[in-house]
């Protein structure tokens, strides 16, 4: 038995190091374990077995109305064949290449409208509480209802429409989400109206978190509110820049709900993003074979790059901490 | 003092812009929520931003009393799916809270399960289509599709991360002196973690979960998999309010819509301070 410190000794506190400390104390009992335990469990079963899955099935022509059982799926053996297809596919790369289109599109603009907000936030003003609130309640609104608001907002009798009218001075009835291009713009918008408020929030915990006595320093040394936020705001915050840019980048290749009830993909494939890819050939085509094989493709290349982002993200949190 | 004044003013116009388009969708939701059937397509100069005749009969449509305007007959009402949504969305917290926070624990101080953080960081990054297929043909396996058992377990699977990592910060924050102290005067580990440790962290506990029901409350595509006719959430439900005679029931969804976003808007607000930590994986604390 490896548990014989049971009886746990308290560390003089102070002269430890902190994560030392609980090593000490705690030791390596049985009851960490335990308490891991079904963690471990439910995350095996979500990925061990699905992963084994769709690495079978992908080998296979194998969909379920083949009237063949999953397991007998070797019967429809095709080889490598799916992962070619996929490598030749255009409505594939096309989905792909939306989806980048929109995360280059919408992450700058819902990064610049929130670190303007935020830079607004910094001081103290009248009922500023209550502004905030108020700003930061399109990212708590339901990603599905939220698509549903702009359906409706973008409706060419719409209220979008007639305030252009207004502005413009003549009728305008764009009917937006019939559009091509400019049902992908919508979807966009519609997005950059959702995401904008996390940018902010996360920006201005960013910019509070900057010890208030150096921007005094700075104004009363004379520099202007611009090289202010150059030499001592922007140093600081640039790891928490990272992490909004990086959250919203991974939020945004998964783009689905809001975009799903807008336009359902449409006009023809125009706003078809890798999720509705996935979901259409999933619910409508039915090639399960072909689809597992797109998913081990997308989970293998995002493992790499969630490998690499922890690396760099507990490398900032040390220097946000620090 | 003359260029801040003016400054303030400057500030609050763009504050009062960032408002105005903050509050269009929402508000053109309510409007269109209380709006006669007459109204709901309105174009032009006939567009009403304020309904002129506003009414309940969008909220008694969907819960299934008869109304005058609308002679559709309902098949389900929305009653049935608010049902859904609060149970699925309410033990799926409870399954993500108890796992994750036990986790947490076991990790921050027994040092187990070090694999967990890399793994359920995964796990949120992964797109939940890239496991459907697989998820969809174990569903059916266990008979788990369209009942709401099945549905908390996978909304509990996919919001473990955020209980899970938002715990282990505040562990890893607590002071360990009360524990040990507690470990000397001989009381068992797991009553340390169930008696001391955790009515410490009742705060933390409940903003968590929260935010995770927040989560769970918000999803569409997991339900609009997994659901087919006596589960389906609000938001699927909502999707399929249509009908053949009228088309889209433009009010009647704006009226569930508005019913589905009020409790996530409060919790929201009531825990505005811990959605940074939340939503950064508690890379970053307010």
């Amino acid at each position: 038995m490896s548990n014989v410190d049971d009886t746990a000794k308290p560390v003089a506190s102070g002269t430890v190091e902190k994560t030392d400390s609980h090593f000490h104390a705690y030791g390596k009992n049985r009851l960490g374990l335990y308490l891991t335990l079904p963690a471990q469990i439910l995350v095996l079963f979500i990925a061990l077995f699905p992963l084994l899955m769709q690495l079978y099935i992908s080998l296979t022509d194998w969909t379920p109305l083949t009237g063949v059982r999953w397991p007998q799926a070797y019967q429809l053996w095709s080889g490598l064949a799916n992962y070619a297809d996929l490598l030749d596919d255009d409505r594939f790369y096309g989905a792909l290449w939306r989806t980048f289109f929109i995360i280059i599109v919408a992450v700058p603009i819902e990064f610049f409208l929130g670190l303007a907000m935020a830079l607004l936030f910094m001081d103290e003003f009248p009922a500023k509480r209550l502004f905030y609130s108020a700003l930061l309640v399109p990212m708590m609104i339901v990603p599905a209802v939220a698509g549903y608001m702009f359906f409706l907002l973008f409706q060419s009798g719409g209220p979008i429409n007639q305030l252009l009218s207004l502005a413009l001075g003549t009728k305008v009835a764009i009917s937006w989400l019939s559009d091509p291009d400019l049902a992908l713009a919508a979807v966009i918008i519609s997005d950059i109206w959702q995401w904008t408020p996390l940018m902010f929030l996360i920006l201005l915990a960013g910019l509070l978190g900057v010890p208030s006595e150096q921007l005094k320093a700075a104004t009363l040394l004379g520099a202007s509110p611009w090289q202010r936020f150059l030499t001592i705001l922007l140093p600081k915050i640039k790891a928490i820049m990272v992490i909004a840019l990086a959250i919203r980048t991974i939020e945004l290749f998964k783009i689905f709900d809001t975009l799903y009830i807008m336009t359902a993909g449409g006009p023809g494939v125009a706003t078809e993003t890798i999720s509705v890819f996935i979901f259409k050939i999933t619910t409508q085509e039915l090639v399960w074979g072909y689809v597992a094989a797109l998913a081990l493709l997308i989970l293998f290349t995002l493992s790499v790059i969630a490998g690499l982002a922890m690396y760099f993200l507990q490398r900032k949190k040390r220097e946000v901490a620090a | 003092m003359q260029r801040s004044v003016i400054f303030e003013l400057i500030r609050y116009c763009l504050v009062l812009i960032a408002l105005f388009f903050a509050m269009i969708p929402v508000f053109w939701m309510i409007s269109m929520a209380f709006k006669p059937i007459a109204e709901w397509t309105a174009s032009g100069a006939d567009l009403t931003w304020w309904p002129k005749a506003p009414t309940l009969d969008n909220f008694r449509f969907i819960f299934g009393q008869n109304t005058n305007a609308l002679i559709v007959e309902l098949e389900r009402t929305a009653g049935r799916a608010i049902l859904a949504s609060l149970l699925s969305s309410v033990i799926g917290t409870l399954i993500a809270m108890v796992v994750g926070t036990s986790a947490a624990y076991g990790l921050s101080r027994y040092n187990y399960g070090k694999n967990l953080p890399l793994a359920l960081i995964q796990l949120r990054l992964f797109p939940p289509l890239a496991v459907m297929i697989p998820v969809m043909i174990m569903w059916t396996f266990l008979n788990l599709v369209d009942t709401w058992w099945g549905l908390s377990l996978i909304y509990g699977i996919v919001t473990l991360p955020f209980s899970f990592w938002l715990m282990k910060t505040y562990f890893d924050e607590m002071p360990k002196e009360i524990e040990e102290a507690a470990l000397v005067e001989g009381c068992s580990r797991f009553r340390v973690f169930t008696r001391i440790t955790l009515p410490m962290m009742a705060g933390p506990l409940a903003s968590s979960a929260l935010l995770v029901f927040i989560l769970n409350w918000s999803d569409y595509l997991i339900a609009l998999m997994l659901t087919t006719r006596e589960w389906v959430t609000i938001p699927v439900y909502m999707a399929s309010l249509s009908s053949s005679m009228t088309g889209q029931l433009y009010g009647a969804k704006a009226a569930l819509g508005l019913i589905a976003a009020i409790p996530p808007v409060i919790f929201g607000i009531a825990i505005q301070k811990h959605l940074v930590r939340g939503l950064t994986f508690g890379a970053l604390k307010q």
